[in-house]
């Protein structure tokens, strides 16, 4: 009995409402983000991570506000990304309540700031989020930003191993094709990450049941085990009524 | 008019615990009110709970099934994870072997008792929910207008979305019966009109958005109610049921069948699945209005023989909230209608309204009061 | 009455909302002057060593708070870079501490552990007790608390430490010296079982 797996809902939050997407396309209404978070903390979940989707595409910051409110509500760890640029906006967050800091594009952008982040808020609280999809006949894991609509250069795995390097302190694999299909995590990619970095790693998308999380700790060990439709989601009408479960293997021995 | 009943002296029935706060009331040379002779001389006598009534249960279930065939659903029920509404999906299911649709209407205001109750129901039944969730900034500005009327009924936006998702699905689906968990034992006696008004006099809520509404609330499920009841109960035969009344329903059966059999957990009191409605009723109801629904309740209870008018009136005697918790809960609605507490407590102290200060249908309405009781446009509706 | 010190380190919010939410009566300040008002004290902290010690130097409340706490005997309970601050020092950085429990801050050897994930210790890990102590009372310690954190506090003395955790090491999660506590982990952010030792720490005789 010792380090546990984390087990964590996603929030994806779109005009302060909400949402749930597929393949990071079609998305669907699902309420007030603090009634979730509300229902998410008496239900005691292991953490949070909230992510504003729209905020970099609009080039906007995080709303403050709002996030603040979360924040002072919830009695478990916090993560939050969308539209963080700067280590003065990452300090702020966590002068808020929120353990965590999540960059995506900004750190793609300019990989210096996960180093100026690390140094303003301590490499723990600095996640580098990475948008992946697996795409061509030879399934490349290919990194994307904005909401899946820009593709980069540089390959996931790569930048992952120069993120850790870099001074971050956990990286996220986000799967843009799993997302929202409940068809369960990329092993094979999430094994090829475990075998590259040595910082704690979390994997979303793809999650449908509590037996594909425990197949994710299994292939890597203790582990971030992200779901959004999982917990948000029931039954084949995909009706919203908010769940949180965590497998046996959560509570391993390492 | 003037506050109704101002002019009245305090008087309390004889025999069950409404009073004078319903302004409407009467009594007779007894002391006894008019709640309960109507229900004892016209809704008692015809309440068959023994085999007779087990027999039109099942011909109704039977004209159910029958209708439903080859149908994915052969009925619909909603549900809000309440004591009702919930034993009333065990009952149709387990005994009646009925397949509902079930739905869920989520307004922004869950506990997480509700949804845990709803849960563990659905998953023991093997049932697939469906469920409408209200955008939240529009549920939101709809409330906050009618905070700002200062009326009593505020719960108008839960109840309105409630009864249009109802319509919704049955239409979709081209379903024949509306199951409602609507019942004798529980609620013979009616919230009054003062207090609880019609949710889907249309003219009312119409008005109310115009004057206070900040949003045009494009996403919310408005129903023109009244032509879909006219619609569908007189031309597509849609036919409102109410199988807890067919049987010797109690809230003590209720709630031992459901712990043992899903894990199901009571709430301190009705309606408390959702927390909107929990401090509309427990609190802003009785200190703004003096309307304290527990009354009716308990008055129903008492006609029924399942609560003493002694313990009704021991129960009245202590708050409807906890006056330990009452502060938090009032922030916590505040903050999440996102105004200050100073706003909300100047919607509890403002000026009262009643339905008749804004345009209203309450005529027609009352014309068609059997048409709309049958479908159940009152709250209890929603159990 | 519980002083929650606010020096510009550390989540105060929801400390605050959750001793609220518990009727625990407390308030929140950074004026050396209300310091001799509080029968307790919270030190929070997050961030580097040096900046939050020289945050804590710059809000000039330490002179005040080391009356309370070092001449008065008053409770202090530092949480997670609160908790180092009352080192002696800390590999992170340069500036010496406050020296309340023997001990220094060192960066987790994660060499000890025999697979990944190693740095930092992130996430919910057992609790394992060293002595008894109404701090812990009727804690989950299966459950244990949430983690975040690359260093820990060595302390000196083993009689220091009143509660250890599993990550490669047993290191030291909670230590006491006196009227001194410090717990690594963020009791706001450990549901339950936080709330528990908050509690407890408000009930101390």
């Amino acid at each position: 009995m010792t380090l546990h797996s984390r087990i964590f809902p996603v929030l994806l939050i779109r005009d302060q409402g909400l949402v749930k997407t597929r393949r990071f396309g079609e998305d669907r209404y699902v309420g007030d983000p603090m009634n979730a978070v509300k229902i998410f903390n008496e239900k005691q979940v292991d953490e949070l991570a909230i992510f504003d989707i729209d905020a970099t595409v609009q080039g906007r910051e995080p709303d403050f506000a709002q996030l603040e409110k979360i924040a002072v509500e919830s009695r478990m760890p916090l993560c939050y990304g969308g539209g963080v640029t700067t280590a003065e906006q990452a300090a702020r967050l966590v002068s808020i309540g929120y353990e965590k800091v999540s960059i995506s594009a900004a750190a793609l952008d300019r990989p210096e700031l996960i180093a100026e982040m690390a140094e303003r808020i301590g490499r723990q609280s600095v996640v580098v989020t990475l948008d992946v999809r697996k795409e061509g006949l030879l399934g490349n894991h290919n990194l994307y930003t904005h909401n899946a609509t820009k593709k980069q250069s540089a390959k996931a795995i790569d930048f992952a191993a120069r993120a850790e390097e870099l001074g971050a302190g956990e990286i996220v694999i986000n799967s843009i094709d799993r997302d929202g299909m409940t068809d369960g995590y990329d092993l094979k990619f999430a094994k090829a990450v475990r075998d590259t970095v040595n910082v704690p790693l979390s994997f979303v998308g793809g999650a449908g049941s509590i037996a594909d999380m425990a197949k994710l700790i299994d292939a890597v060990g203790t582990v971030g085990a992200g779901a959004g439709s999982m917990f948000v989601f029931k039954g084949p009408y995909r009706a919203v009524l908010i769940s949180y479960d965590r497998p046996d293997n959560a509570r391993e021995m390492t | 008019m003037s506050e109704p009943g101002s002019d009245r002296a305090y008087q309390i029935c004889a025999n069950c615990v409404m009073d004078t706060s319903d302004a409407m009331i009467q009594f007779d040379e007894h002391g006894v009110c008019d709640h309960c002779r109507d229900i004892r001389e016209n809704v008692l006598p015809e309440w068959e709970t023994g085999p007779k009534g087990r027999a039109q249960l099942e011909r109704m279930a039977n004209d159910i099934r029958k209708s439903g065939k080859g149908k994915d659903f052969d009925c619909i029920l909603g549900m809000s994870g309440g004591l009702d509404s919930s034993y009333m999906l065990h009952l149709i299911v387990t005994e009646l072997g009925l397949r509902p649709l079930v739905f869920h209407v989520d307004g922004g205001w869950n506990s997480d008792l509700a949804v845990n109750n709803i849960q563990m129901l659905v998953d023991k039944l093997g049932l697939d929910l469906y469920t409408e969730v209200i955008n939240w900034e529009d549920m939101r500005d709809f409330q906050l207008a009618f905070f700002k009327s200062g009326v009593p009924h505020l719960d108008i936006p839960q109840d309105h979305a409630f009864i249009a998702t109802l319509y919704h699905f049955a239409n979709k689906h081209g379903i024949k019966y509306i199951i409602n968990g609507g019942n004798i034992s529980t609620e013979c006696v009616r919230n009054p009109k003062e207090w609880l008004y019609y949710g889907t006099d249309m003219a009312q809520i119409n008005e109310i958005r115009r004057r206070f509404c900040t949003r045009p609330l494009a996403h919310y499920p408005f129903s023109s109610v009244l032509f879909h009841k006219v619609y569908l109960r007189y031309l597509k035969g849609v036919k409102v049921v109410k199988p807890l009344n067919n049987l010797p329903y109690t809230r003590e059966l209720a709630i031992d069948t459901l712990t043992e059999q899903y894990g199901w957990r009571a709430y301190p009191q009705k309606h408390f699945e959702s927390r909107f409605t929990k401090f509309y009723e427990g609190y802003w109801l009785p200190t703004r209005f003096g309307y304290d629904t527990r009354r009716v309740q308990y008055s129903s209870l008492i006609l029924t023989g399942q609560m003493t008018r002694e313990e009704a009136l021991s129960k009245l005697a202590k708050p409807a909230y906890d006056p330990n918790t009452i502060d938090d809960e009032f922030e916590y609605i505040a903050n999440k209608l996102r105004i200050s507490v100073d706003e909300l407590r100047s919607y509890h102290e403002m000026p009262k309204k009643w339905y008749w200060d804004y345009p209203n249908q309450e005529a027609m309405f009352d014309f068609g009061a059997k048409v709309l009781k049958a479908i159940g446009v009152e709250r209890s509706i929603k159990r | 009455m519980i002083c929650i010190v606010e020096y510009g380190s550390g989540n105060v919010g929801a400390l605050a909302n959750l001793l609220k939410r518990r009727r625990i009566p407390f308030f929140i300040s950074g004026n050396s002057s209300e310091m001799a008002k509080a029968d307790r004290f919270i030190l929070p902290g997050v961030g580097a060593f040096d900046p939050t010690m020289e945050q804590l130097l710059q809000s000039g409340i330490l002179a005040a708070l080391e009356q309370e706490v070092v001449g008065k005997g008053k409770a202090v309970l530092g949480i997670c870079v609160g908790m180092h601050l009352l080192a002696e020092g800390s590999e992170e950085g340069t500036r010496p501490g406050l020296g309340w429990v023997p001990g220094y801050v060192r960066k987790i050897d994660a060499s000890k552990r025999n697979r990944p994930p190693l740095l930092p210790h992130m996430g919910w890990n057992s609790l394992l007790p060293q002595m008894e102590h109404p701090l812990l009372n009727g804690i989950d310690c299966d459950r244990g608390f949430y983690y975040l954190h690359s260093y820990f506090f060595d302390a000196s003395d083993d009689e220091h430490v009143m509660a250890r955790v599993r990550y490669g090491d047993e290191l030291p999660c909670a230590v006491t010296r006196g009227n001194v506590f410090g717990v690594q982990f963020h009791p706001e952010k450990s549901h339950e079982n936080g709330e528990r030792l908050l509690q407890n720490f408000a009930e101390l005789a």
